[in-house]
């Protein structure tokens, strides 16, 4: 077979059996630049890395295996049953379902002609699929089994373009009406009878996917964002390739990884992880039976590299907690014992700091007796790397991983940068940083604090919204990502420390970022909640929660007797405790370079903000606008100078019953740092 | 949510026929002259409030239980008192109102456990665990990875089933009757103790099972919801005798049922 | 002293193989029906008592197939005359049944065979064994006889473990041992089971009995090694293979090292004659056990979910 962009003698030396890791990896990296689309890509790699695993799944209990030869035959099969349905150039092909091999075989066999695939969230409900399906003008839909098609059949007349759907799974679906229904067997069968009869089949398909350029749209991924409508991200092949080619650099990925595909296939991370990564750097995608099972599974295959929101870490995590209050006292002793020893260095070992001998011995026992078995029973022993992104991580949760030896990692990305905006490079670190630029991408953070970013994987804009592209993307390619940051001093590391519509400024000019105080506040395990005012105002003030139990505790050390919360809120030992860590933050604000943000006033208040009386969502974020409005005559005290305060709110009792809650609040001053002298940004 | 729509239950084959059976316990009568019939295909239920019997009918087909007068008949053929063990050779398979798993194995092999009547190799061959007995082992092993992945609990398949919460033992416990390839699944309270998601879930395994098997399936719930959602037609007991057998419809608005069932319920 | 410590262990560790194939025989049935069998003892004593006077008429091997035969015929005795007859009756009453199985067969077995004490001649090897030279002076001393019988009692032990663990018939044996009902509703029969079981548990009997009576020969006090096969079910649980195998070699070799021991330290320290801890050694280590762990060391931690 040949495809025009590569070179007739295609690659042969490297081509040879044996591809040892490093050999691999440059005939990558050489030939990429070639093969400037998936489909192109597969077709290499089935040369280049035939009798390779490509794709794994689990079914009926056993481990599948498809070879690159063998997923391209496939690929091509259903690729041509759907052009002989129909599918042209530009068509939109949307992908519903969970990670199976034939799902990610779509996105490439629709690719070949130049249809454009659409991942939709499996889960779903059909109002959403069907604002996505006509949006994207989708005419074809490939699911995975009954409980989608039933989704899809539920909308089909709200949906003229969508002429076909085609599914995985057949169970349940043999009675239902096949007109415009297909099983990708009988597809694929299509295909290769098509194959068969005559060299003409197999021409014309080499030279739809010949006519692939890199410029071409690769696929459309639709982000829901916080509000309103989701937007169509396009991206192009170029974005997809390029980017996943210079992910592989950063990390040395190679085609030995073995990765678990269990992400929604509509998110980024996933269609770079699990599908532009894979098809650039050669190596295998590892399908799970079930959701359920992905531990197990992960286990089994021995994942090398990992891709995850926090959340999932944070999962594992509580689940291994809960299991050990199950287990017996000696056990338990032990686990909590070497957990400390790792906390304690386990993250300087992973990062190869000095550390003294005994500690290495307890640690080497511990990986023998608890970390071993821990990671092998969550299925990570063999993991090289493991990134978290999508949102911040806890950093108790970041170190609880690291000190375990799992070389977990922060990248900073977004669906409009084909994921990569930075990443943390091995021995650089750090909990609250999320790394360098990666290669190939320009960072800067304009005047309002917000973090921009250029690469090459910079989407081409939203589909059929040029309003919202214009207002994201600049004219010289800068992208808005939204969110405030900083770069480091000491690491020059990256910091993302709010929403940028959540930054404000005082009026002096100083940018303000309320939760990354608050957050700072929130650390000492005294302050239970935190809410920090200064937008268009001359200075910063903030209204404080103390937590019960550890002040309570502190209380009882110290003999100070109090008979409610409003006491011990009230009292002035507590305040000068609070005054401490506040002046504390302030210190570390004018390290950071946010001299201009310190807390000037602050106040405890005399009671704990409370989801029933709406001051905080059920989630446990604090509604700043609602508590200002609430607590006015605070605010007012709190700019206005005076030394203390009367307030009285309505509260909602536990049973539901309302009542009245009168204090007199003191407010404090406290010690700021001197500002730097005149040190201006751009 | 019902499959292919507007089947003709009452034209169907007859699979099993229940006619004057009366079953007592010492002095107390637990079924009097009850008759009716299950026909090959459908989901039959068995409602009637606590103590109408409904156990002990299951029970009496199912063979743990001999009625003392009247006659059965299964497949066409009448029965004389027949064992548990001949039941499940004839096709009759069972789950139990408090899950009667095997408690100390695995789902899996619990699942393994219903095959037990389709091993054909002997006992010789299985001391051995070699040539056709393993061959045999794996075509089984195969069926039963089917039933894990149409039930969907491959992630409990090693598990220990007594340590499964109540509503995946439940699910575990079809599948081991499922195993069997019953001609007739007669469920005990399918969705007893279970909570709406869990119920929603097992409707629809049931209504998979009849649909994508064929197996035809006897069941005795108690949610009336979820029977009149389910069931072709609705067989009504009430201390141990029959007051009303129809399709749902004609049985919800029945006076005896609404006085005996209906009406206490609500 | 290390020599003699080691020589005492390993003799301990091969008297316990033999007390692990007894308890093997309760846990088969146990697991199997729920039976308590009080009778394995005297099924031990007569299977013994078959083989000794069979091979005094012929060939070891016929006797031994004979032998074999007639723990069948007596487990499907049990089963048909006794057992099916009570299904679903209370633990207890079944536990007296076999009580009265095990008076009946102990006389019984004197009436056809008689009352004297046999020998069994197995043709063992008689030499005794050196090994370790090297490292002992003089070496370690292993009676070749025990030697071979504690390998065939391992591999009889280690065939049923593998048996009941993954082939159909163990799967189904599980399954009776789990719920009754639940394992009739799927199709297996309970009655061949328990006449499986049954008999495995006599076969197991008459290996047992074949070892004792070389060692010590038959006569009526083989019986009571049933009771030394009870310490090593309250350590190993009464429902746990693998729990009667370490059971065993734990007994065996504590009695063994209790006597080398402890001994001393009782005439010494205690001024007592110490004499005779081989007798009580095991009891109390169950009692102490009892009160830690009394699921046994491997037995199935009771799960509830309500």
């Amino acid at each position: 077979m040949r495809v025009n962009n590569l070179p007739a003698n295609g690659g042969k030396g490297l081509a040879a059996r044996g591809t040892g890791r490093g050999e691999g990896r440059i005939a990558v990296a050489t030939e990429a630049v070639r093969a400037d689309t998936f489909p192109k890509l597969l077709i290499r790699n089935a040369r280049l890395f035939a009798g390779r695993p490509a794709y794994r799944h689990k079914d009926l209990g056993i481990w599948q295996v498809w070879t690159w030869a063998q997923v391209l035959d496939e690929v091509r099969a259903f690729s041509v049953g759907l052009q002989e349905l129909g599918l042209a150039r530009n068509d939109k092909v949307a992908i519903i379902g969970s990670n199976r091999p034939r799902l990610y075989w779509t996105m490439c066999a629709a690719q070949a002609l130049g249809g454009v695939p659409v991942p939709i969230y499996a889960d779903s409900v059909a109002e959403e699929m069907a604002y996505i399906l006509d949006h994207a003008e989708v005419t074809i839909a490939v699911v995975e089994d009954q409980e989608q098609v039933d989704k899809l059949l539920s909308i089909v007349e709200r949906l003229p373009r969508l002429a076909l759907i085609v599914y995985d799974e057949p169970r349940g679906l043999r009675d239902y009406d096949h007109q415009r229904l297909k099983w990708i067997d009988d597809v694929q069968k299509l295909g290769r009878d098509r194959l068969s009869d005559g060299a003409a089949g197999l021409q014309r398909w080499e030279a739809a996917v010949a006519a692939g350029k890199g410029e071409d749209l690769a696929v459309m991924l639709y982000t829901s964002g916080t509000t309103g409508r989701p937007k169509g991200v396009m991206l192009t092949f170029d974005n997809l390739i390029v980017s996943a080619i210079n992910g592989n650099r950063f990390d040395s990925l190679g085609p030995d990884e073995e990765v678990v595909a269990y992400l929604p296939l509509a998110w980024v991370g996933d269609h770079v992880f699990s599908y532009a990564q894979p098809f650039t750097a050669g190596f295998c995608v590892n399908c799970p039976e079930s959701p359920e099972t992905v531990s197990e599974d992960r286990r089994e295959i021995g994942t090398t590299y990992a891709f995850a929101p926090p959340r999932i870490y944070e999962n594992l995590i509580t689940l291994t907690m809960v299991r050990m209050e199950d287990a017996g006292r000696f056990k338990r002793h032990m686990f909590r014992y070497f957990l400390a020893v790792a906390r304690r260095w386990g993250e300087k070992i992973l990062n190869r700091e000095k550390v003294p001998l005994h500690a290495r011995l307890l640690y080497w026992f511990g990986e023998r007796l608890v970390y071993g078995p821990l990671k092998n029973r969550l299925g990570v022993s063999r993991i090289r790397l493991a990134y978290t992104a999508g949102e911040a991580i806890g950093p108790e949760i970041f170190r609880f991983w690291r000190a375990l030896g799992v070389n977990l990692k922060q990248l900073y990305g977004q669906t409009e940068a084909s994921v990569y905006i930075t990443a943390q490079p091995d021995g650089e670190i750090y909990a609250d940083t999320v790394g360098r630029p990666n290669i190939g991408v320009d960072i800067k953070i304009d005047d309002n604090g917000e973090v921009l970013f250029k690469s090459p994987g910079v989407f081409a804009g939203y589909y059929k919204d040029p309003e919202k592209t214009a207002e994201t993307k600049t004219s010289d390619g800068w992208v808005h990502t939204g969110d405030a940051g900083l770069i480091d001093a000491k690491s020059g590391h990256l910091k993302i420390i709010d929403r940028a519509k959540d930054v404000g400024r005082l009026n002096d000019g100083s940018l303000l970022a309320p939760k990354y105080i608050e957050n700072k506040l929130k650390f000492y395990p005294n302050i239970r909640e935190a809410v920090v005012y200064g937008d268009k105002r001359d200075f910063v003030c903030a209204m404080l929660n103390i937590d019960l139990t550890a002040v309570g505790n502190w209380a009882e050390r110290n003999n100070i007797v109090y008979g409610s919360y409003q006491e011990l809120a009230g009292h002035a030992q507590v305040c000068d405790m609070l005054a401490e860590h506040v002046e504390e933050v302030n210190r570390s604000l004018a390290d950071e370079g946010m001299a201009g943000a310190q807390i000037r006033r602050f106040l405890v208040l005399h009671k704990e903000l409370d989801a029933d009386d709406g001051e905080i969502t059920r989630t446990q974020k604090v509604r700043r606008g609602f508590v200002a409005q609430r607590y006015a005559p605070l605010i007012a005290a709190l700019y206005g100078g005076a030394r203390e305060a009367d307030i009285s709110t309505e509260v909602t009792f536990e049973d539901g019953r309302k009542g009245m809650l009168s204090a007199r609040v003191k407010i404090r001053d406290v010690q700021t740092m001197p500002m730097p002298v005149m040190e201006k940004a751009a | 949510m019902r499959a292919p729509s507007g089947r003709d239950i009452a034209a169907g084959e007859v699979l099993l026929a229940v006619e004057n059976v009366s079953l007592a316990f010492g002095g107390v009568k637990a079924i009097s002259d009850v008759s009716f019939d299950i026909r090959r295909g459908e989901i039959r239920a068995i409602i009637g409030p606590n103590g109408a019997g409904k156990t002990s009918l299951l029970n009496v087909i199912n063979g743990f239980y001999h009625p003392q007068q009247g006659r059965i008949t299964f497949k066409g053929r009448p029965r004389s008192a027949m064992r548990p063990y001949e039941a499940a050779l004839g096709g009759i398979a069972r789950t139990f109102q408090n899950v009667a798993l095997f408690k100390g194995m695995t789902a899996l092999d619990n699942i393994m456990a219903g095959r037990a009547l389709k091993m054909r190799r002997g006992f010789f061959w299985q001391l051995l665990w070699i040539g056709p007995a393993l061959a045999e082992e794996i075509e089984q092993r195969r069926r039963v990875e089917e039933i894990i992945d149409f039930l969907k609990i491959q992630h409990v398949r090693k598990i220990q089933v007594g340590k499964l919460p109540y509503g995946l033992q439940k699910r575990v416990e079809l599948g081991r009757a499922l195993a069997m390839e019953p001609d007739l699944l007669l469920l005990d309270e399918p969705m007893a103790g279970m909570n709406l998601e869990e119920k929603e879930d097992m409707s629809r395994f049931i209504l998979d099972v009849n649909a994508y098997y064929g197996t035809t399936i006897a069941l005795i719930e108690h949610d009336m919801g979820v029977v009149m959602d389910l069931s072709d037609r609705v067989l009504v007991l009430d201390h141990g005798v029959k007051i009303a057998d129809g399709v749902p419809a004609e049985v919800q608005s029945n006076q005896a049922v609404i006085d005996a069932y209906l009406g206490l319920s609500h | 002293m290390l020599g003699p410590v080691l020589e005492t262990l390993i003799g301990g560790l091969m008297t316990g193989v033999l007390y692990s194939l007894v308890a093997l025989g309760f846990v088969l049935i146990f697991k199997a029906s729920g039976v308590f069998n009080f009778a394995q003892g005297a099924m031990v004593l007569f299977a013994a008592l078959s083989f000794a006077r069979l091979s005094e008429a012929m060939p070891l091997v016929l006797a031994f197939v004979l032998s074999v035969l007639i723990m069948i015929a007596l487990a499907y005795a049990i089963e048909f005359l006794v057992l099916r007859r009570l299904v679903n009756q209370e633990g207890i009453i079944l536990f007296m049944a076999t009580l009265g199985i095990a008076y009946f067969l102990e006389g019984f077995g004197q009436s056809i065979w008689g009352s004297d004490i046999y020998k069994i001649g197995l043709g063992l090897p008689t030499n005794p064994i050196f090994i370790l030279e090297s490292v002992f002076p003089g070496g370690l001393l292993i009676d070749p006889a025990e030697l071979i019988a504690a390998i065939i009692c391992a591999v009889m032990v280690l065939v049923l473990a593998v048996f009941f663990q993954v082939t159909r018939v163990g799967r189904a044996l599980r399954a009776v041992a789990d719920d009754h009902q639940a394992a009739q509703s799927v199709g297996i029969p309970l009655n061949r089971i328990w006449l499986m079981v049954w008999a495995v548990s006599g076969l197991v009997a008459l290996v047992a009995g074949m070892m004792w009576g070389a060692k010590l020969g038959v006569q009526f006090s083989l019986s009571l090694i049933a009771l030394k096969a009870l310490p090593v079910l309250i350590l190993g649980g009464l429902t746990s293979i693998p729990g009667a195998i370490v059971g065993g070699l734990i007994i065996g070799a504590g009695e063994k090292l209790a006597e080398v021991l402890l001994a001393p330290v009782l005439v010494r320290t205690f001024d007592l004659a110490g004499g005779g801890i081989e007798n009580w050694f095991a009891y109390v280590l169950a009692l102490v056990f009892l009160l830690v762990r009394p699921q046994g060391l491997f037995g199935e931690r009771i799960i509830e979910r309500v």
